[in-house]
């Protein structure tokens, strides 16, 4: 059989499992440089390929492992905090069972109402988990609850609020990887269903006095401990008088009493509304003003 | 005094067409599965769990075959000047296959249902593999450029007796 495999060449015989000789062979085994050069290309980039796929198969093995372990949730408590708001603290313990670190963690949180109004936002890290360290994450956000903010409504209506959490981190240092979640979670409002009522004025020595009835469910997650201090408020704005009721009302309780305002002479709470404030552990919590029919 | 033995000639043993185009289509069956089979497979899984990957199953079935059909053909012409040309069209096309995982930078893998989404950045793993074709791109320059020069040079090294 003759083969002219390349172009321009002398025909050659190549029978299968003949010994060919040719003077234009090279004359001993060690292969010239160009075919070295191409060979040692072809071996690195075999090299190159094997441990890819090996590290690609111990990471995608490592991160099954950090999926099966999971964070654990711990205590997610709410309280009153300072400049009117609400904190939300959150504990995960996060364990890395692969084989490589987690380095630049973060974990970010965004509150969001039923309105899609921005409330607030919290974040840990970045931080570096090593292989087999166990990481407790705590993450607190801070929800705004003044009177004239977006959250006055936090204080007084169960709500939905859509939470945003999202986690940046870089997986075996080459592998950057986010994950988001976006849920919605009931709102428990700690003063629900807040009513005020004024009932008709009353005479009494000096003056006449008007019975103020004020009532809420508890439907947060912490106790309510403290006093509450309200002041009637003429329709023309000054105060016609004020109180203060004694609170302790446990996660899922209500309040509901009622006291004897004496009013100031000459001063109409008809039209007014009563403005209350909750004080406790040294937090001013103002509550929305209720008008009085 | 003894008089130098001149090295012994070598020469080369070619496998004969046919043979090459029977190794080659049984060659090619195992790539196909490598590069088509077993990506569509994956992505067809993850489509059929809710799960978007940002690579179509036509860009994989393209590029997988296109590579697998190339790397035959440069297995059966390798005693050929054909091979170093093709040596680099299989990295050319292997380059811009992982090109396309490189633009699309992060897999973006979403569970609307549950409001769960997760990226993977894929440019440093890709970054690592396009070395693999990028050398194999520079070797079949090497072996164009050594079958221009010399042909023939490099067949007893690749076809020893």
């Amino acid at each position: 059989m003759v083969h002219n495999l390349f172009k321009g060449d002398t025909p050659v015989s190549y029978e299968r499992g003949a010994l060919v000789s040719n003077p234009w062979f090279p004359q001993s085994r060690t292969p010239p440089g160009l075919y070295r050069l191409a060979r040692w290309f072809r071996r690195i980039s075999l090299v190159i390929l094997v441990v890819v796929i090996l590290f690609l198969a111990s990471a995608a093995y490592s991160a099954v492992e950090v999926v099966r372990s999971g964070p654990t949730a711990g205590n997610f408590s709410a309280s009153f905090d300072s400049n009117d708001t609400v904190a939300v603290t959150g504990d995960l313990n996060f364990s890395n069972h692969g084989f490589y670190p987690i380095s630049a963690f973060s974990v970010h949180v965004r509150v969001l109402n039923q309105s899609s109004v921005y409330l607030g936002q919290g974040s840990f890290g970045p931080v570096t988990l090593a292989s087999g360290a166990l990481q407790p994450i705590t993450i607190a956000f801070y929800l705004p609850i003044e009177t004239s903010g977006p959250g006055a409504s936090l204080l007084t209506e169960n709500q939905v609020l859509n939470v945003s959490v999202w986690g940046n981190a870089t997986y075996a240092y080459l592998i950057p990887v986010s994950i988001a979640v976006e849920t919605n979670k009931s709102w428990g409002a700690p003063f629900a269903d807040l009513q005020v009522s004024v009932g008709a004025p009353v005479p009494v020595s000096g003056g006449y006095a008007v019975p103020v009835t004020i009532q809420w469910q508890n439907h947060a997650s912490f106790d309510e401990a403290g006093t509450l201090d309200f002041s009637v408020v003429s329709a023309n704005g000054p105060s016609c008088g004020g109180s203060s009721f004694p609170v302790s009302v446990p996660p899922g309780g209500s309040f509901d009493q009622t006291k004897d305002v004496s009013i100031v002479s000459g001063c109409s709470p008809a039209g007014g509304t009563v403005a209350a404030e909750y004080l406790s552990g040294g937090l001013t919590i103002p509550l929305p003003p209720e008008p009085i029919p | 005094m003894s008089a130098e033995v001149p090295p012994r000639p070598i020469g080369y043993r070619i496998p004969s067409l046919s043979y090459r185009i029977l190794a080659g289509g049984l060659r090619l069956l195992p790539l196909i599965v490598i590069l088509v089979g077993i990506p569509v497979a994956l992505l067809t899984f993850l489509s059929t769990h809710g799960l978007h990957v940002p690579i179509s199953i036509l860009t994989v079935t393209v590029a997988g075959l296109a590579i697998s059909v190339l790397s035959t053909a440069r297995y059966i012409l390798k005693p050929t000047r054909a091979y170093g040309p093709l040596s680099m069209a299989v990295s050319v096309v292997t380059i811009l296959y992982l090109l396309t995982f490189f633009l699309a930078a992060t897999l973006v893998f979403g569970l609307p249902q549950h409001g769960i989404s997760v990226g993977i950045g894929v440019e440093g793993v890709i970054g690592l593999l396009l070395l693999v074709p990028g050398l194999g791109l520079a070797a079949g320059i090497v072996t164009t450029i050594e079958d221009v020069r010399s042909p023939r040079e490099r067949l007893p090294f690749d076809y020893p007796p």
